[in-house]
């Protein structure tokens, strides 16, 4: 994260490194990777009482909100959260309560955001198409009077979420709606996903009918509100990336100081150097780039959209290599099943692919810088 | 980020050196000119005028804002230079004698004996000398402590013979810093000796280097018999290993700083630049609806705010001590390798466009980077690796001979 934090933040950094590590360690998505199993629903309560949605939540439906710096702190857990892997719903709770604080009605606000605060209620965000291009915009969801219809792929924690938050085209703008899952005309059809200990679902729209009482905020409103939510998101996906990269690394760092070949540590050989000060040269990159979009977001900065997309592409690409290249340097060892390393890669892979590849956020920079 | 910002910063007393500064400059100094080059050595009147401009700062009292008094300058600190780099911002300064202010002073300052900084100092802060730094030599430049020019005593002088090379401006300085070996039957990093020589000699033959991009800022030196006294010894006779690593550190800093006093080179930014050379270059060849031009505009604009963001990460965290010093041989690394990628994107968007031109015209600018981009001068790339993964990630050293062996045992790429 950024290289001056505040008190509040250092201590947030202190306590999630010290709870996932005890509580969340790797072993734990392996455990229920090997199981085949979702992340238990009650432990989403336990990790929830961190405070990491609560970030989001004003202080009178269950958060502090006013006291922290949003897209900020909520990176400084991702990170964490990264660093080991974990499995649980963060990312998708704290977009939807974000929306949901952003732009929900009051009754929205005291009906949602409470449970998604302790975690007794899990979102799920629904807005990308199914095809390779999706990712970065509203796809195949079209919504007219209250109706709509469509499928919205890839949607993260979309098998275990209770509610759903649905972006959808309406006329030449957006509308968007919170809706229980089990809300007739929906159906949920889980997908096998690379990243072992995170699931994608492919929610399909049936001319599900909704009330007034579901739509938040403005219909057909322009796409400001959708823009910040992909921002958090992004920033989110980028600091979680952060922090896989640098446990990868940590235990890499640690591996050829150790590892003897030819009478000496393979950290002495050149040919292993040079590609980690090339690595650490990147990644001091990547997350000089990711502490500049989680504030550019938070304050709603003029070049927030820009920096995520900056973040994304170097985060996106050089999460593969370097993580890559960890597994490369462990030799053997580090294409067995029984080494943590696959989970770091998976992970990456998936969040180089997810919310826009770093050739779409490269299309989008150039748009946005006006080509 | 604008001037007033900068003021904000000030001090009662930072402020009203601004103020004398400010006031001082207007008429006085030599505008700076857009385009212009910061240092061209094969313009002999631009180098004069340099010499000029550092005499009027001499003769008005703002040479050698950070040296002591008792030497010329005027005793303040970095943020006076700091203050002083920001009014001069629309002038332009004396360049072509950055060796002066960011190696030789500091050298001298550490190392030198009172009458040697007497003698030295003000007449490198009247524009009277212009000092070369002569220590790559044809046998090698990374293996910098490897070198192989001798100085031997013959009678109470020095003699001093062998080659330098990469010398900027070797043919206009009037002295040169100049690390020789007087023992080669010490360990390689104990035989050295650090001297002024005078550039200007019999035995002394300085010739320009044309490199790649026709450029003729380097030169390489030939020395037969080049003589130095006793007094022009700094430091210890066999002691100039310490005296190089002050002048390696003066250097580092200096580059980190930005070289050229008043040019600013990082003065942070509030929001990201958009840079908007390639999206100029998409729209000229017509290749503003083109997919992989559009991702090559994008990645190029992310890679080069991306050498901003890491510059400003790495400064900020060693100012708050968040960062180890190490972090900046990282962003260094960082900015070069993020430039070698820009600059092959942009190769790749003009395609036969970028390695043709008019006839009138330069070198094809967007295929010339990438003949002319190398990570070499300063230090190559490669022995920053072995910086920063021995320093910064704790990684053992290469073993190999060199530290306990006499130098006259380890072979070398002397001629035979």
């Amino acid at each position: 994260m950024d290289v001056v934090l505040s008190e509040n933040q250092t201590l947030l950094q202190q306590a999630t490194r010290r709870f996932v590590e005890q509580e969340h360690p790797v072993v734990q998505t392996r455990r229920l990777a090997d199981a085949k199993a979702a992340f238990p629903a009650e432990t989403w309560t336990q990790c929830a009482a961190q405070g990491w949605v609560a970030l989001f939540v004003p202080e009178q439906h269950g958060g502090m909100a006013g006291e922290a710096e949003g897209a900020v702190d909520a990176a400084i857990v991702a990170e964490e959260l990264g660093r080991q892997v974990f499995a649980g719903p963060f990312a998708s709770n704290a977009v939807a309560a974000f929306a949901i604080a952003n732009a929900g009605s009051d009754a929205q606000r005291a009906q949602f955001l409470p449970g998604l605060a302790s975690g007794e209620m899990q979102a799920a965000w629904c807005f990308a198409g199914t095809g390779p291009q999706a990712g970065l915009e509203p796809g195949a969801l079209t919504v007219s009077d209250n109706r709509f219809s469509g499928s919205a792929g890839f949607v993260e924690n979309g098998a275990n979420a209770g509610l759903l938050l649905v972006t959808a085209r309406d006329g030449q703008g957006l509308s968007q709606f919170v809706i229980p899952a089990d809300h007739p005309g929906v159906s949920v059809e889980p997908l096998r996903s690379l990243d072992l200990g995170r699931g994608y679902a492919t929610v399909r729209f049936d001319g599900v009918s909704v009330d007034n009482g579901a739509l938040l905020g403005q219909s057909g409103a322009p796409g400001g509100n959708f823009e910040r939510q992909l921002q958090l998101a992004l920033v989110l996906q980028c600091a979680e990336t952060i922090g896989l990269i640098d446990r990868a690394f940590e235990f890499t760092l640690e591996w050829v100081r150790q590892r003897h070949a030819f009478g000496r540590p393979i950290g002495s050989f050149q040919a292993l150097k040079h590609r980690l000060a090339d690595h650490t040269a990147e990644f001091e990159a990547a997350k000089a780039a990711v502490a500049y979009a989680a504030k550019a977001v938070h304050s709603s900065a003029s070049d927030a959209a820009i920096a995520v997309s900056i973040a994304k592409s170097q985060c996106g690409k050089q999460g593969v290599e370097i993580i890559r290249d960890c597994v490369q340097m462990h030799g053997g060892i580090g294409l067995t099943w029984e080494h943590d390393l696959h989970f770091y890669l998976r992970r990456a892979v998936a969040n180089q692919s997810l919310l826009g590849t770093p050739a779409m956020h490269h299309e989008r920079i150039a748009a946005l810088a006006g080509l | 980020m604008t001037l007033a910002t900068c003021e904000d910063r000030d001090t009662d007393e930072l402020r009203a050196f601004r103020l004398k500064a400010r006031e001082w400059m207007a008429g006085r100094l030599p505008p700076r000119i857009p385009g212009q080059p910061y240092m061209d050595w094969t313009d002999k009147e631009l180098v004069a005028a340099d010499r000029r401009t550092q005499r009027i700062l001499w003769d008005g009292g703002l040479a050698g804002i950070t040296v002591p008094k008792e030497y010329g300058g005027l005793g303040l600190t970095r943020q006076h230079e700091t203050v002083f780099g920001e009014e001069a911002a629309p002038y332009r300064l004396a360049w072509h004698l950055g060796n002066n202010y960011n190696i030789v002073q500091p050298v001298l300052l550490a190392h030198g004996t009172e009458e040697q900084k007497h003698k030295y100092i003000p007449r490198m802060l009247n524009g009277d000398h212009i000092w070369a730094q002569m220590t790559s030599e044809p046998s090698g430049g990374s293996d910098l402590f490897g070198l192989i020019t001798r100085a031997e005593k013959r009678g109470d002088k020095w003699y001093i013979n062998g080659s330098k090379i990469w010398t900027t401006g070797g043919e206009d300085s009037d002295m040169g810093l100049c690390l020789a070996r007087t023992d080669p039957t010490l360990p390689k990093h104990q035989g050295l000796t650090m001297f002024m020589v005078e550039m200007h000699q019999p035995g002394m033959t300085v010739r320009p280097l044309t490199l790649v991009n026709g450029t003729q800022d380097f030169c390489q030196e030939f020395l037969d018999d080049v003589e130095a006294s006793e007094d022009n010894i700094v430091g210890e006779i066999n002691g100039g290993w310490a005296v190089a690593t002050t002048q390696l550190a003066a250097e580092r800093s200096a580059t980190s700083r930005g070289w050229y006093i008043g040019v600013g080179a990082s003065l942070p930014r509030e929001r990201i630049e958009i840079a908007s050379h390639p999206v100029k270059l998409a729209h000229e060849l017509g290749l503003a609806e083109t997919q992989r031009a559009r991702q090559i505009v994008g990645e190029v604009i992310a890679l080069e705010a991306l050498r901003e963001l890491v510059a400003q990460r790495a400064s900020k965290g060693i100012d708050a001590g968040t960062l180890p010093p190490t972090t900046g041989g990282v962003a260094s690394l960082a900015s070069s390798t993020l430039n070698q990628r820009a600059s092959e994107l942009m190769t790749e968007l003009a395609g036969p466009c970028g390695v043709t031109g008019p006839a009138d015209g330069g070198e094809p600018e967007q295929g010339m980077d990438r003949v002319w981009l190398f990570r070499i001068g300063g230090g190559s790339a490669e022995m920053l690796r072995n910086t920063i993964s021995e320093r910064h990630l704790g990684l053992p050293r290469e073993p190999g001979p060199g530290k306990d062996v006499p130098f006259n045992q380890l072979r070398t790429n002397a001629a035979s």
